[in-house]
């Protein structure tokens, strides 16, 4: 019997229908219900307006649409022989406030999905607290808007640079907001410092630690969950960025990388219409996100949870847990780095000198997030979104299941839901 | 059943097609907490709640104040129950209804997805138009894509304190959109002198003329009450977008059109005749100081 069971909860919503052996979930097909349509907005009109329409893709990572939108213009200036040479201060802005977005999403992620869903699995009798994942993510969300103006829905990168030209007051600023959330990071997830967590290397140590995020590792051993939530035990990284690097993992193995293999194909939904597609490269699944960008840096830690338990939910959740840790005081060095005496902006021709076509591929907090246009005289000919969400819950055949497909097989339908929800679905990025 | 001794005013927050944009602006509102405690939450789409979502679109509770994200679309579902019936339901039983945020206002992005078919829940860009037009009275529009969270913690907090919030013909809290997106402006002395911004990247000069700022013709208070209370579109020199209008979005947001080089939209309620005149004589002065840099970082490093 097939029991459909609707997902609140996560950014937007989807169906899942379980296809139960007993009580363990044998199959499952996931729906994407709603339509939204923003790539046909866009056709027709000049391509800096994908700078204000994509960012309304999504709530929550809406600043990566914007740098994805923006990478793939100036590829496409570069593919017309205009390349744009950015300067240090602009890529350095424009990664900061990206990875800033990624901190504010993880915060909430795990305070207003993980540790309720996972309290309620493993029976804790914890008050909760899901208010500190939206505080902690109103000073990220201070410091986004201190260069980009507001956030969401941000459109301060243009071809050529960003929009605002900051002082040190601002910076200033910036760098007491970074330090506020770290502090509050150290107080109230950890309850020891950053350097000491950012230390450890093995999971053994965090043995008698109290803190929320200790908390949640406890839960999620009580709950067996380095037993379940098993994938494809492959990743794929997509986005250039410093804080990860591009590549294919196969295990622990890497591989080079190029945008070009992605692909997307129609989805396997067979009792609902759904308006997402599968995202695939080389035509195999692969698992993006936190996993993937931290086992492709080769975080210590990390490496040692694969090792002992691979690419479990227990893996999948602890580390996005230790990227916020990693990107919490990564972007202290980067905002250092950072010389406002350089231009905001790199002068190029017009954009109705353009031609040609552009990817542009950012890291968005769940994994790749892809832009791909097409213009003709700076009029948008056609334009398509591939999001990270769309490798990870896809929706396949029980012979060829998709990677949360995957994860979700052999486990009670409780256990499913949960694991469901460590890859962070956004439905509202899948049915751009 | 929920206890009758609950005094609490609740809240119902639900989604039609959106991007939860306002969602999330709504969870940068400083004292968050503060507020919410004077409310009990029914239901929210990310935050814990009375109810399930299967109790939701059952239709048997009722909310005080049911807030309405996301554009309408008729043909819309939200678990095997048509979207209409659930609005019906909870307005007919509201005190209060809150269009959050641009899409549930006039539409927009998501009607601009689906132009015949999708609209606001009471208008449709700025036409009288959509579900819930039987309880117009009850609606206040908090337009904006996003809406600031400010502008939803002011009406929510006035409710709570029962006090009347006052509205215009769009039914946006008039306290909150008298005012223009231009009021505020740090680069208003380059507007009135009309030296313009060469470039995108720069402290100095206005968005107007070249870059499609849509401030001076937006009902907004942006600069005034600052996004996540550090900034605004044009302080970062992003123009306005408009994005609080009904007829957002337009096309062309980085371009300014004009008419013998004088933007083709003049400011709100100005005759383009005295904004031409004003606009030769104040373009005949050259003055030094709005034409150089405010700092020059490369020359005191």
């Amino acid at each position: 019997m097939i029991t459909k069971k609707l997902i609140d909860r996560i950014e937007g919503e989807a169906s899942i229908y379980f296809d139960k052996n007993g009580d363990k979930v044998k199959f499952s097909t996931i729906a994407f219900p709603h339509f939204r349509g923003m790539e046909s907005i866009l056709k027709g009109k000049n391509a800096l307006d994908a700078l204000v329409i994509t960012p309304r893709v999504c709530g929550i990572c809406g600043h990566a649409h914007l740098m994805a939108a923006v990478r793939a213009i100036e590829d496409a200036y570069k593919n017309a022989e205009h390349k744009i040479k950015l300067n240090d201060k602009i890529e350095t802005i424009r990664e900061f406030t990206l990875i800033m977005e990624m901190i504010q999403n993880h915060f909430k992620w795990i305070y207003l999905t993980i540790i309720p869903q996972l309290s309620k699995l493993a029976i804790s009798s914890k008050t909760q607290t899901p208010l500190k994942g939206a505080f902690a993510a109103s000073i990220a969300t201070k410091a986004i808007a201190t260069f980009a103006g507001q956030w969401p829905h941000s459109s301060y990168m243009v071809p050529g640079g960003i929009t605002c030209d900051p002082t040190n007051i601002d910076t200033l600023k910036v760098q007491s907001y970074l330090n506020e959330l770290i502090g509050f990071f150290e107080k109230e997830s950890l309850d020891i410092s950053l350097e000491k967590f950012l230390s450890f290397k093995s999971c053994k140590e965090f043995e008698g630690l109290e803190g929320d995020i200790f908390d949640i590792e406890k839960n999620l051993f009580k709950t067996e969950m380095h037993n379940k939530g098993f994938s494809y035990d492959r990743f794929i990284v997509l986005g250039a960025h410093q804080f990860t690097k591009p590549s294919k993992l196969k295990k622990t193995r890497p591989f080079p990388i190029n945008a070009k293999y992605v692909s997307t194909i129609d989805s396997y939904s067979p009792k609902e219409h759904s308006y997402a597609k599968n995202a695939q490269y080389k035509n195999n699944f692969y698992e993006v996100g936190p996993l993937a960008r931290t086992m492709a840096i080769n975080l210590p830690i990390i490496k040692n949870m694969h090792r002992r338990f691979k690419d479990s939910a227990y893996s999948r959740v602890m580390s996005r847990i230790f990227e916020l840790a990693y990107l919490l005081k990564y972007s202290k060095t980067l905002l250092k780095s950072l010389d406002i005496s350089e231009d905001s902006f790199v002068k190029s021709v017009n954009i109705s000198k353009i031609s040609t076509q552009g990817i542009g591929v950012v890291e968005a907090p769940r994994g790749p997030l892809m832009h791909a246009v097409s213009l003709e005289n700076g009029i948008i000919k056609s334009y398509k979104i591939v999001t990270p969400t769309q490798y990870n819950i896809g929706s396949s055949t029980e012979k060829n299941p998709t990677p949360a497909q995957k994860a979700m097989i052999g486990v009670s339908q409780e256990e499913a839901l949960f694991i469901f929800r460590t890859f962070d679905v956004c439905s509202v990025c899948t049915t751009h | 059943m929920r206890s009758k001794k609950d005094k609490k005013p609740t809240i119902l927050w639900f989604q039609g097609v959106t991007c939860n944009g306002n969602t999330h602006s709504f969870f940068n509102l400083t004292n968050l907490e503060q507020l919410l405690n004077h409310f009990e939450i029914l239901y929210h789409p990310s935050q814990q709640s009375t109810l399930t979502f299967d109790a939701i679109t059952d239709c048997k509770e009722e909310a005080d104040i049911f807030i309405f994200e996301g554009a309408y679309d008729p043909s819309m579902k939200r678990n095997d129950v048509l979207i209409s019936d659930i609005l019906e339901y909870y307005a007919k039983h509201a005190k209060y209804i809150i269009g959050a945020g641009s899409c549930a206002s006039f539409g927009g992005i998501f009607k601009a997805s689906a132009p015949k078919r999708n609209s606001g829940l009471i208008f449709n860009e700025e036409k009288h138009y959509g579900p819930l037009l039987a309880y117009s009275q009850k609606v206040i529009n908090l337009s904006g894509c996003p809406m600031h969270p400010e502008w939803m913690g002011y009406t929510l907090r006035m409710i709570a304190n029962n006090q009347e919030i006052e509205v215009d013909e769009l039914h946006r809290p008039i306290e909150l959109y008298s005012n223009l997106a231009h009021h505020g402006c740090a680069r208003n002395e380059y507007f009135e002198w009309k030296v313009d911004a060469d470039n995108f990247g720069e402290k100095e000069g206005c968005l107007f003329y070249k870059q499609g700022c849509r401030a001076p013709m937006t009902h907004a208070s942006c600069n005034k009450i600052l996004w996540n209370e550090v900034s605004s579109k044009t302080r970062a020199g992003t123009p306005c977008f408009g994005c609080t209008e009904p007829g957002f979005p337009r096309l062309d947001f980085f371009t300014t059109k004009t008419n013998m080089s004088i933007p083709a939209d003049v400011p709100l309620g100005i005759s383009k005749r005295s904004y031409l005149t004003l606009s030769a004589i104040a373009k005949t002065f050259h003055i030094k100081r709005l034409e150089g840099k405010l700092i020059d970082y490369k020359k005191t490093h």
